[in-house]
């Protein structure tokens, strides 16, 4: 492979990088703003200028004025002509300073003070504070105070976008990373840039509000706290959230996220996209972004026997009582398996249904399809179709296909995984005929007509996995401690069986997936650094 | 005493110079026939033989910006006039177009056959409304007499046509790919270069942007030879040559745009307008529009290595060198668009530099950190010492700031903005430190 020179050390490169591609692919981050790897190239922020030698090449001098303060008299000097390494191709060859240039550094310095110039410097009431480019940099290439005194420039603050995002034109560095988001991956072209010169700012096409699918990534995208979302906005300071590893539960395609959550209260504010070439590039749906709900709402917190107006809470052990005691005096028993749960869960019920509860047909509760597209989102909504089957060994069935055998009398009880489910009248009428026993996270059609519930993680409390719709294999890990008296899913499980008399010795995740063995055993891609540049 | 030239200007006293009848009466469209005659690459040897430095301000050789032209197997090719006049103390290319536009359509004709271009595009600054009427009509005239059109003149079979464009109204349009930008319809904002305009111009197209004035220059040269054009000029051994429009404005008696053969020195130009107004002694001059850097008489010219050709003038006043785009770059300004703005003893040069920093600041597009935050800030020093609000540590960074810009913006608007600013305090340092310990301006902000 062709390789370039970046302050001394070897950097790979593909035919077609520019120096700054070449560097993000070995980890390495030049200074930038306007770029991004998943954008075209505008060049216009100058924070990636570099110094490059070619080979072969004379390099470009400049004069320029410096103030002696003192000699009292302006004296000449000189400086190479630095170039943005977003712009510009590797060369075989080519020598590029970056950290190791003192003309660098000082042309670094100069843009950081020209966007902090009429920047207001509100940190202290910015969600962008703690994760913000300028304050990165600054440390990084400033580090003293702004020599202008003067008022700022005034713009418009606090500008409502539309349903999901705020703009602050004042915190905003014009570098247009929300405009080139718009037009190239949403494919909506609606914003857009107004006036010129340091009154410039980012605007709305006439008669149009920033929506659809994709407006939450536009804060993802900007550098800096010009666009916040309304759902994240004054919710938490940055620094007190921890991060894990998560993938989307919104849908089929399975974007890799990260799962910002506060350890203080288990809350989850609010996901973020993780980059993985093969899956979602760097994006992520507005959909998508906002299943942190799930977490905090609509919950199943403690256990309940009883249905309707019996219904009443217990401890979690005397619900499972009440379920084994179900299962004994069963005849024959039905398992409905949930796309919605991480393939660990769906493989504990199956095992435990075929090997100590003589299930022969396994059933799959989901949810309907929504509005798919060409750009992320999957016409199936559930995370985990791929996964749950699967889990299940072989075929599995539609849940309302269990109507039949319930409505004849040859299932008097149901033990199904909970979670997001769509019913149809039909089939919730003839469920609710048999002895229903739920494991779910969340409050749903099935845990409504249980006779016992057992609360149980949800995806983001617990590790797991689901199988996306290109059968990949995607890790999450628990973020906070679950809700309540809620158990990871195929805990709650296994101690049903336990109590019903058939012990099981998996006490850990791995136990789980040592089991499933081959059953659902495919290379996982954890997203790394990416192998491949986006999809032109 | 200098001798106007009548090559480029050679209709511009006729009665109705502008009108079809006129310009063939005196010869017009003579070049064009005889070019579509010649091979494309014959044309483009006689354009590299006049060295026709471009006329726009940088002085890029024409006929080796036309060679960069290569043909695209799918794309076809385009011409484009950089028509947008807008530099301040610049006001020579409107002469051509309101009282030769015919010269300029042939030039384009010419020029589009050269370059293997069917299209060329007129980009006309918004406010020159004559200049836009006056190339339409000529259009149309050349349309209807079948000089524009599939089959120029009848003889061959090779499609021309001229557009008009009304540009968007913005300094930064003249900037070719802004210019390009605008034209397409999109934001007037410099593009990054590479990729050059010859390899992705106008709708993503080969496209070659030039000069009014050195297009206009095309039929000329073509009927002349373009060597006979070259060694008109005093700097023809500096590859400088031919003949071209010079300005003067500013604080002279008759302010007025003349043709030359190139290598009059600011002094003789000077003189021709009839010197200092009112008997005033030279301040400075700005001498090729207003983001050339000001020169002052006290100013030697620096060639001390008698190898150089330049070295024949070493030691003299940079108001007595002949003014060529190498000679003006030795004297540490630029040629530009050579229209000088002369400014007299008695005037504020804050309140110049001032006036030049607002408009720099007012034609910044945005697009680039340095140059839009950096002739902001400029201004807002320059405004505050004239004001009287000024502080010495205020005027001490402008050279840093300017230094911040030179060299990291994508178009040479930065340069053009900065250069200007630095060789004011450097030169005038004096003038501001006064303003700043007066607490505002010595001589009551008098322009004059």
């Amino acid at each position: 492979m062709p390789t370039i020179k970046l302050d001394g050390r070897e950097i790979p490169f593909e035919k077609g990088d520019t120096i700054i591609r070449a560097a993000w692919r070995q980890g390495l981050e030049i200074p930038h703003y306007c770029w991004h790897p998943g954008l075209s190239v505008a060049a216009n922020c100058r924070m990636c200028l570099v110094e490059i030698e070619r080979p072969g090449g004379r390099q470009m001098m400049l004069d320029v004025l410096n103030w002696d303060a003192e000699k009292g008299d302006y004296v000449p000097s000189k400086k190479p002509k630095l170039e943005p390494a977003c712009q510009v191709e590797c060369l075989e060859n080519m020598n590029v300073k970056s950290e190791s240039s003192a003309f660098v550094s000082d042309a670094r310095k100069h843009v950081q003070e020209y966007l902090l110039l009429n920047h207001p410097v509100d940190c202290p009431i910015c969600d962008q504070a703690g994760e913000c480019k300028l304050q990165d940099y600054w440390l990084q290439s400033q580090r003293a105070p702004k020599r202008m005194h003067d008022e700022i420039v005034h713009k418009p603050k606090g500008v409502s976008f539309g349903p999901t995002i705020v703009y602050d034109a004042e915190r905003c560095i014009v570098c247009t990373r929300c405009v080139r988001f718009m037009d190239e991956i949403a494919k909506d072209p609606v914003l857009d840039k107004r006036e010129r010169g340091n009154l410039g700012e980012i605007v709305l096409s006439p008669g149009r509000q920033l929506e659809g699918k994709y407006t939450m990534m536009v804060d993802h995208v900007c550098p800096v706290g010009a666009l916040t979302t309304k759902d994240f906005r004054f919710k938490s300071r940055v620094w007190f959230l921890r991060k894990v590893e998560t993938v989307c539960p919104g849908c089929a395609t399975g974007c890799n996220a990260w799962l910002d959550y506060d350890p203080r209260t288990g809350e989850v504010p609010r996901l973020r996209p993780r980059d993985n070439q093969a899956v979602n590039q760097f994006w992520m749906c507005d959909d998508g972004i906002l299943t942190h709900k799930r977490v905090q709402s609509g919950r199943v917190v403690t256990a309940t026997v009883g249905r309707g107006k019996d219904r009443k809470a217990v401890t979690p052990s005397a619900a499972l009582k009440a379920a084994a005691e179900l299962l004994k005096g069963a005849k024959s028993v039905g398992a409905v398996l949930s796309a919605q749960r991480s393939t660990e869960d769906n493989f504990t019920l199956a095992h435990i249904a075929k090997t100590f509860l003589g299930v022969g047909e396994l059933h799959l509760a989901s949810l309907g399809t929504w509005d798919g597209d060409a750009i992320l989102r999957d016409a199936d909504q559930n995370p985990n179709t791929r996964g749950a089957t699967l889990a299940a060994g072989g075929a599995v069935h539609p849940i309302g296909e269990l109507t039949e055998p319930v409505v004849g009398g040859q299932v008097g009880v149901v033990v199904a995984l909970g979670g997001p489910v769509d019913l149809d009248d039909v089939t919730a009428g003839a469920l609710g005929r048999a002895k229903l026993i739920v494991f779910s996270d969340a409050e749903t059609a099935l845990t409504k007509m249980a006779d016992v519930v057992l609360p149980i993680a949800s995806w983001a409390e617990q590790d797991g996995s689901f199988v996306n719709r290109q059968g990949t294999e995607q890790k999450f890990v628990a973020g906070p401690k679950p809700i309540g008296d809620a158990l990871p899913g195929w805990d709650a499980l296994v101690r049903l069986a336990k109590q019903a008399g058939h012990p099981l010795d998996w006490k850990r995740i791995k136990d789980v997936r040592k089991a499933m063995g081959g059953a659902a055993a495919r290379p996982s891609t954890q997203p790394t650094a990416p192998e491949a540049p986006p999809a032109e | 005493m200098l001798q106007p030239q009548k090559i480029i200007s050679r209709n511009y006293e006729l009665p109705e110079s502008w009108t079809l009848a006129t310009f063939e009466k005196a010869g017009g469209y003579q070049a064009i026939r005889k070019a579509l005659q010649m091979e494309p690459a014959k044309i483009i040897d006689e354009m590299k033989a006049a060295n026709i430095r471009g006329r726009g301000g940088a002085g890029f050789p024409m006929g080796v910006k036309w060679s960069f032209m290569r043909p695209h197997p799918t794309k076809p090719a385009y011409l484009v006039v950089n028509a947008d006049e807008g530099e301040p103390g610049t006001h020579k290319d409107r002469t051509i177009m309101e009282r030769d536009p015919h010269s300029l359509i042939e030039g384009c004709m010419i020029g589009a056959y050269a370059i293997g271009a069917h299209v060329a595009y007129i980009y006309v600054r918004d406010e020159l409304h004559l200049a836009k009427k006056r190339l339409w009509d000529a259009i149309h005239d050349a349309r209807a007499k079948g000089y524009l059109g599939n089959r120029p003149f009848g003889a061959k079979d090779y499609p021309l046509e001229v557009h008009v464009h009304t540009g968007g109204g913005a300094y930064i349009c003249g900037e070719e790919t802004s210019l390009l930008n605008s034209l397409e319809g999109k934001r007037g904002e410099p593009r990054f270069k590479p990729p050059f305009p010859a390899q992705v111009g106008a709708f993503g197209c080969p496209t070659t942007v030039n000069n009014v004035e050195s297009i206009a220059a095309a039929g000329p040269v073509l009927l002349m030879g373009g060597a006979e054009f070259s060694k008109l000029s005093r700097l023809h051994a500096l590859n400088d040559g031919g003949s071209r429009l010079y300005g003067v404005n500013g604080h002279v008696e008759k302010p007025g745009t003349w043709e030359f053969n190139c290598g009059p020195t600011m002094n003789e130009l000077i003189e021709h307008a009839g010197g200092v107004s009112k008997g005033r002694k030279i301040k400075c001059v700005i001498p090729g529009g207003s983001s050339t850097p000001v020169l002052l008489p006290g100013e030697l010219f620096h060639a001390p290595d008698d190898k150089s050709p330049l070295h024949e003038w070493h030691g003299k006043s940079v108001f007595d060198v002949p003014m060529g785009v190498d000679t003006m770059r030795t004297a540490g300004s630029m040629l530009g668009t050579c229209c000088l703005t002369v400014i007299a003893e008695g005037t504020c040069m804050v309140r110049v530099a001032q006036n030049l920093a607002r408009f720099y600041k007012h034609e910044s597009c945005g697009q680039c950190t340095p140059c839009r935050e950096g002739t902001a800030w400029i201004l807002r020093i320059f405004d505050k010492i004239e004001n009287g609000q000024g502080e010495l540590r205020e005027l001490d960074q402008v050279a840093d700031i300017a230094s911040g810009i030179v060299g990291n913006t994508i178009c040479a608007f930065g340069e053009g903005a900065a250069g200007p600013a630095l060789t004011f305090v450097k030169k005038f340092r004096a003038e501001f430190v006064a303003h700043i310990e007066a607490k505002g301006c010595p001589s009551k902000g008098s322009i004059l």
